[in-house]
């Protein structure tokens, strides 16, 4: 790859930089000493949001625990549907070797208008319709919408990765006999692993961050911690929000830097293991 | 032969059923509630009465609805220009990274969806205050003498929008340029033309798919974003997002529901357009 | 390993979603975040065992939704303004209070029973009553401001912070025609409509918790809101000015009802019997920063909130101070002029 220059570095760098200023000050703000009702002086370094925090005051941690929890089955049922709805559609383009049906092409752009028409008209749509099918349930209504936005993404990443995929594997698998689900089990699955880690981590952070849709649709209770933020940015936000933001923040960095350097672990020892195989 | 082919036929019908009952009953069934109801009437207090009218459409033709409107498409095509502007050099530049720089910066651009939204907005607030970080250095440095103004401004309101839209931007264009054979352009630098040229006549036009879906996927939800000139804007102007939920709270759902179906037509012609001109390309983030 | 982790991860998400199962006494209340001092609802589930659950709402109009939509079901206690109690009393949405379950309830200060939003109090109990008012800093300010109309005024151009509400600011513009804040003569709201529109060009922002923090922190010279935002800046800023509009005061009371498919009556009930207590009630008076209620709790109440001119509004103004009222479908006429005026 040409070297680049240093006008381009400088160029990611400093969008980069923009993108993260917002972030820094949420970082800096959680230790602000500052506990007038609307802290935007900086007064001096203090801990003590972040012992409200944890001593459960607020309520911060319970809005947490059910965006996880929505998040969670969200994600589950949106990564198996996905990811079994875009193997089946690719069958047949795969496998066959025909043009995708009418019914599957109106069957796609169906499925990925959540993600393509604007957030509050499905808001609307979802709370509209759980309303009139009479379901109360706070955690059943936001993990059916949030997996009705999060399938689209799974089914995105999945799909793309399939159709640049060599057709001649399937083919060899299927000379050799093996039966359709054989196939999917042995061949198709392993090679949209990637994709569908991919997929499920874009449904999370989808999922995690949705506010609009689950303003519209959670009916009583504290809600997940978005609307939990939106409605104390109302009255002047919290710093213990802030707090919590940082705790999030750092768990994501430590978690993606520990997994890299498993990564990187495993990585070296299978060099090991095939330097000492040669 | 012809028995495994209708195996075949069956076993993916079972694959995709899922996913077709799930869309019918959660996606197509809710939209057709919002389309029924965009026919109904609002009653004296609260609800609906069950008579069929064509009323709300009509009152839309109002030119305060209109205004609201246009207002919208114009803040979402200004958002769309600035992330053109933006997000494409810089997935451009970011696809012509080594592997591991690359990586890298995929992840800072990621990470900032798992911290919520909300929040990093509420960062720009602390930052764009009167007497906030911005203001301050400007003012301690000498450049200005009095605090800018630049919360609750039209300003703010478009910081915002590129701010929470550009990574829809980035994206699809890094893919494209990602899976560019870049031999074609070299071949066009070797027969003379200007590294600009090159890439105006060269570059762009094979990339354009990706950037056209980062267009697509930038201007829809930029009319639907309600908060941002609530949190950013001092809630002075009204977009076609905040209407709907203006008219949501004021219990008017049938003249919502006409809204949203108008502006589901707008999103539907967008992608039609996009499809006819952009041809293939999914709208995929990868 | 990763099995494990998953199966751990499982567990940690499910397990939750059982022991809600298991019977756990709790009130559910909707409202505004923060209405209640946190204390003193972990007083409340320290005395009587009893867990608060507070669902935010965004405004009277989405608790309006929210409630109408549901039926209601799933909370116990709604706290909202006036004209919002009302139209869910006619709707039949909320039941009548057992007056006989309290013990405080001759606390209660008779100046706020029997308000025509409940004309024999059978259905709610006041919690805060407040009035908005004009706050101004007179170094910045060019004139004396003494009412609604000064608002308008061109020397203010883009430096008002001003509450967000169709209701109150078509209510203050009618009042400088010399009308009602519950007007609904098509004709007279067109007049209106005519005089609001240039009113916009002195707005800096629209907001209340963002209103206070634009005017304590001198970004904006103006402020027309709520009281415990006028009075939150005064204690920020003292040399501000408080102004008593003189075309006449709009005046709001917020309350509690319960919900008539309240799941636990009896927890709503022995809820608001102990925010009526005097020490009790008149903390949360001054935690939230509006007019007490609470009789007996004046006593307890400090004297930087009894003397702050915010609580000294002449009893004359009170007297003749107006409701904002349900005036069912006239609603929509407001929110198109203010659609219109907010969209220039």
């Amino acid at each position: 790859m040409k070297k680049q220059s240093f006008g381009s570095i400088l160029f990611i760098a400093l969008v980069l930089i923009v993108m993260y200023l917002p972030i820094i000050v949420v970082v800096v703000y959680s230790f602000n000493a500052n506990s007038s009702r609307i802290p935007i002086e900086f007064t001096g370094w203090s801990f003590k949001w972040y012992k409200e925090l944890f001593s459960g005051r607020g309520g911060f941690g319970d809005a947490l625990f059910l965006s996880l929890r929505v998040a969670f089955w969200s994600v589950l049922i949106s990564v198996v549907i996905g990811t079994l709805g875009a193997i089946g559609m690719a069958q047949r383009t795969l496998v066959q070797k025909q043009k995708p049906s009418k019914i599957d092409t109106a069957m796609e752009a169906l499925s990925s208008l959540p993600i393509m028409i604007p957030e509050i008209i499905l808001g609307l749509a979802f709370m509209i319709l759980f309303n009139a099918i009479g379901l109360r349930s706070n955690d059943m209504r936001l993990v059916l919408a949030h997996s009705s936005f999060c399938i689209p993404y799974v089914f995105m990443t999945v799909k793309s990765r399939l159709v640049g995929m060599d057709t001649a594997l399937f083919d060899a698998a299927r000379d050799l006999g093996a039966s359709p689900a054989r196939v999917v089990k042995d061949i198709t699955l392993p090679l949209c692993r990637p994709a569908i880690v991919s997929g499920a981590f874009l449904a999370l952070a989808m999922s995690l961050d949705d506010f609009v849709i689950s303003f519209f649709v959670y009916g009583a209770g504290e809600g997940t911690l978005p609307i939990k933020i939106y409605s104390s940015v109302k009255v002047g936000v919290s710093p213990q929000v802030n707090a919590l933001c940082t705790l999030i923040i750092a768990t994501i960095f430590i978690a993606v830097a520990l997994s890299r350097y498993v990564s990187s672990v495993r990585a070296a020892r299978e060099r090991k293991r095939s330097f000492k195989a040669a | 032969m012809m028995d495994s082919s209708k195996r075949d036929l069956r076993f993916s019908l079972w694959l995709k059923l899922p996913m077709f009952l799930w869309t019918i009953v959660f996606v197509f069934v809710a939209l057709l509630y919002v389309i029924g109801l965009s026919f109904l009437s609002r009653s004296e207090v609260i609800g609906v009465t069950n008579e069929l009218t064509l009323q709300n459409y009509a009152r839309l033709a109002d030119p305060q609805y209109l205004r609201v409107l246009l207002n919208s498409l114009k803040l979402a095509a200004m958002t769309t220009a600035i992330c053109i502007l933006i997000g494409y050099p810089f997935g451009y530049l970011m696809a012509r990274l080594n592997p591991f720089a690359r990586s890298i910066v995929m992840l800072l651009i990621i990470v900032p969806f798992w911290t919520n939204a909300l929040i990093r907005i509420y960062g720009w607030r602390i930052l764009l205050t009167g007497n906030g970080p911005i203001n301050s250095i400007l003012l301690s440095l000498g450049i200005i003498k009095e605090p800018l103004k630049l919360l609750y401004t039209d300003g703010a309101v478009l910081l915002g929008m590129v701010y929470a839209l550009i990574p829809f931007m980035i994206l699809p264009t890094f893919t494209t340029v990602d899976k560019l054979d870049f031999s074609v352009v070299e071949a066009a630098r070797d027969l003379g033309a200007s590294p600009l040229h090159a890439f105006l006549t060269v570059t762009v036009p094979l990339t354009l798919s990706g950037l056209m879906a980062g267009c697509v996927l930038v201007f829809i939800p930029s009319m639907g974003l309600f908060f941002l000139s609530d949190l950013l804007g001092g809630s002075k102007s009204v977009l076609a997002g905040g209407l709907i939920q203006r008219l949501i709270n004021s219990r008017d759902l049938p003249l919502a529901a006409a809204l949203s179906v108008l502006l589901l037509s707008l999103t539907g012609a967008v992608i039609a357009i996009y499809r006819k001109v952009g041809g293939s390309g999914d709208l995929s983030l990868f | 390993m990763k099995r494990f982790i998953a199966l751990l991860m499982v567990l940690l998400l499910v397990i939750p979603a059982f022991s809600i199962a298991e019977e756990e006494k709790v009130i559910n209340i909707l409202s505004w975040v923060g209405y209640v001092d946190d204390d003193t609802l972990a007083d409340f589930t320290a005395r009587t065992g009893i867990k608060v659950i507070w669902s935010p709402m965004e405004s009277n109009d989405d608790m309006l939704l929210k409630i109408t939509q549901s039926g209601g079901a799933g909370y116990d206690l709604i706290l909202a303004s006036d004209y919002a109690l009302n139209i869910l009393q006619q709707e039949a949405l909320i039941q009548k209070l057992d007056l006989s379950k309290f013990a405080n309830y001759a606390n209660l200060d008779e100046k706020y029973l029997n308000q025509p939003f409940d004309p024999s109090s059978e259905y709610v109990i006041p919690y805060t009553a407040g009035c908005p008012l004009i706050i101004y800093d007179a170094e910045k300010v060019p004139f004396e401001i003494t009412g609604y109309e000064d608002l308008w005024d061109e020397r203010l151009e883009d430096s008002i912070a001003i509450m967000d509400s169709a209701r109150i600011l078509g209510g203050i513009t009618l009042k400088t025609m010399g009308k009602g804040f519950n007007e609904t003569d098509p004709a007279v709201l067109d007049e209106m409509k005519e005089k609001l529109m240039p009113l916009y060009k002195n707005i800096r922002l629209f907001g209340d918790m963002d209103a206070y923090s634009a005017v304590s922190s001198g970004e904006v010279s103006v402020g027309f809101m709520f009281t415990p935002f006028v009075f939150l800046s005064m204690m920020d800023a003292p040399d501000l000015t408080v102004v008593y509009p003189k075309e006449g005061l709009g005046f709001g009371i917020d309350g509690f009802v319960i919900p008539a498919q309240a799941a636990n009556v009896d927890g709503a009930h022995q809820f608001l019997d102990f925010l009526m207590d005097p020490q009790i009630a008149a903390h949360n008076a001054e935690w939230q920063a509006y007019m007490c209620v609470n009789k007996a709790a004046n006593e307890f109440l400090s004297e930087t909130f009894t003397q702050s001119p915010v609580f000294s509004v002449p009893d004359d103004m009170i007297k003749n101070a107006e409701y904002v009222e349900n005036i069912g479908a006239s609603e929509t006429l407001y929110q198109e002029i203010y659609t219109e005026f907010k969209n220039q």
